[in-house]
């Protein structure tokens, strides 16, 4: 059962963070509520110190999904049902729209938050792969400041992040690439609907005459908190793009989630998968940019 | 402390006082006596509990009874014309689609909310509207059944 507890409805950006000022563990920001809810109800460690839920849903600074010239800014409290509807989501952010897509199920994402997805920052969350390799940055806000960071940044372990207990995420800044990117988004579940992710990788390559300019590389669920592989992205650019490319950065990539996990009893079967699912994404990457799709 | 909760119900204002801690869906049994909305799981994963706000499909049990407030929702017993059971409803019957009955209301939601935005849509598009309800006496093939024919009459009409 949920313990006793206040919510409060602000109506504003201004009176949530007056709510949260006190900087105490007792407030607690509630967006969507798939993960606090069950979470609450099953009395798990992590929300027991909550005494007051902070239900931003009404807050219109929080909402919106809004083109300008150089990104997409996308309002924290707006649903993975309100993203998949936006169409420069779905042609410019391809990676980012299927990984939503595969969030629970269409209930889950009637009311999951995208900001609410990387607060709460459980390994398995599909959106953090795919804004990671996007280069997303976050606005974030309390009564006295206002900054911005890389989600790269922001993520520090498991259900942790930088968020002080006095600030609110506010947006998602998603720059437009200026390469020439083809992309794929992979995930793994135990099953096809309703899943949590095993594994999820994004991958995102611009070539040039069977050259990599440019590639990048994140992963979820398979390492403990969603990840960008820098050094091996920057090892890969200007490699020649051939079979043999493919199948050591396949390797590679294996080693390197070894190097931030350790050995686990799941490796034996996790990493061949990432090995055998990078180089099919890499080998489907090829072949859409040769097509020209 | 108990909270004022003003919401439209089924299509009629209603207004309530709710513990801040209590779900929807325990709101919706045990004050209003709306027992077709079902509890399987209790954290969101089987959607015997789903129930419409504004016109989608949302889990009961991961939304707090007060913060229904100035929504709209719908359970199976509003999607019924009184005593006359809506379209999908008599398609799940005639298409065998109920068997223990536990899923149903809210394979109906789910489906219905479908229709609703979605009149012609295609198989893969009803397993997904419904692929987060499950049914354990597994009769999701009638279940699919049922949501095409309807789509068919309605376009039909």
């Amino acid at each position: 059962m949920i313990p006793s507890l206040n919510v409060i409805f602000p109506k504003n950006l201004n009176e949530a963070l007056s709510l949260l000022s006190d900087n105490s563990d007792s407030s607690k920001i509630i967006a969507g509520g798939t993960d606090i809810i069950p979470g609450l109800n099953q009395e798990l460690n992590r929300f027991k110190e909550i005494k007051n839920l902070i239900d931003v849903n009404q807050i219109p600074e929080l909402k919106g999904i809004i083109r300008s010239k150089e990104k997409i800014s996308i309002g924290a409290a707006e649903t993975f049902s309100d993203i998949l509807q936006n169409d420069t989501v779905r042609e410019l952010f391809p990676l980012l729209w299927k990984a939503a897509s595969g969030v629970g199920s269409v209930q889950i994402r009637n009311r999951a938050t995208i900001a609410g997805n990387f607060v709460n920052n459980a390994p398995c969350a599909d959106s953090v792969p795919a804004l990671l390799i996007y280069n997303a940055t976050l606005e974030i806000e309390s009564l006295s400041s206002k900054k911005e960071i890389s989600l790269n940044e922001f993520l520090s372990a498991p259900y942790r992040t930088k968020l002080n207990r006095d600030e609110i995420v506010t947006k998602i800044n998603i720059p437009f690439a200026d390469k020439n990117f083809t992309g794929e988004f992979f995930k793994l579940g135990r099953r096809r609907a309703v899943a949590i992710s095993r594994i999820t990788l994004a991958l995102l390559v611009d070539w040039r005459d069977s050259v990599i300019n440019e590639i990048r590389i994140a992963s979820g669920a398979v390492t403990p908190i969603g990840a960008r592989f820098f050094e091996l992205e920057k090892y890969c650019s200007g490699k020649k793009a051939d079979d043999q490319f493919k199948k050591d950065l396949s390797r590679k990539l294996a080693e390197q989630i070894i190097k931030v996990t350790g050995l686990r009893w799941s490796s034996e079967y996790k990493l061949p998968v990432v090995q055998q699912v990078c180089y099919q994404m890499l080998k489907n990457i090829e072949s859409q940019h040769e097509y020209g799709i | 402390m108990k909270m004022k909760v003003e919401f439209k119900l089924n299509g009629a204002n209603v207004s309530v006082f709710a513990e801040p801690n209590r779900r929807l869906i325990d709101l919706l049994r045990e004050e209003f006596e709306l027992t077709g909305t079902k509890e399987g799981c209790g954290v969101g994963e089987c959607g015997a509990c789903t129930v419409l706000m504004n016109g989608r499909a949302v889990n009961s049990c991961l939304v707090l009874a007060v913060q229904a407030a100035g929504n709209e929702i719908t359970t199976i017993e509003g999607i019924a014309n009184g005593d006359l059971i809506n379209p999908l409803q008599k398609n799940f019957l005639e298409f065998g689609a109920v068997q223990c009955g536990f899923c149903t209301p809210g394979m109906v939601l789910s489906a219905s909310a479908l229709l609703d935005k979605n009149p012609d849509p295609t198989e893969d598009e009803i397993k997904e509207a419904v692929a987060g309800n499950l049914c354990r006496c597994t009769g999701y093939k009638q279940i699919i059944e049922a949501v095409k024919e309807t789509a068919r009459l309605s376009r039909k009409n």
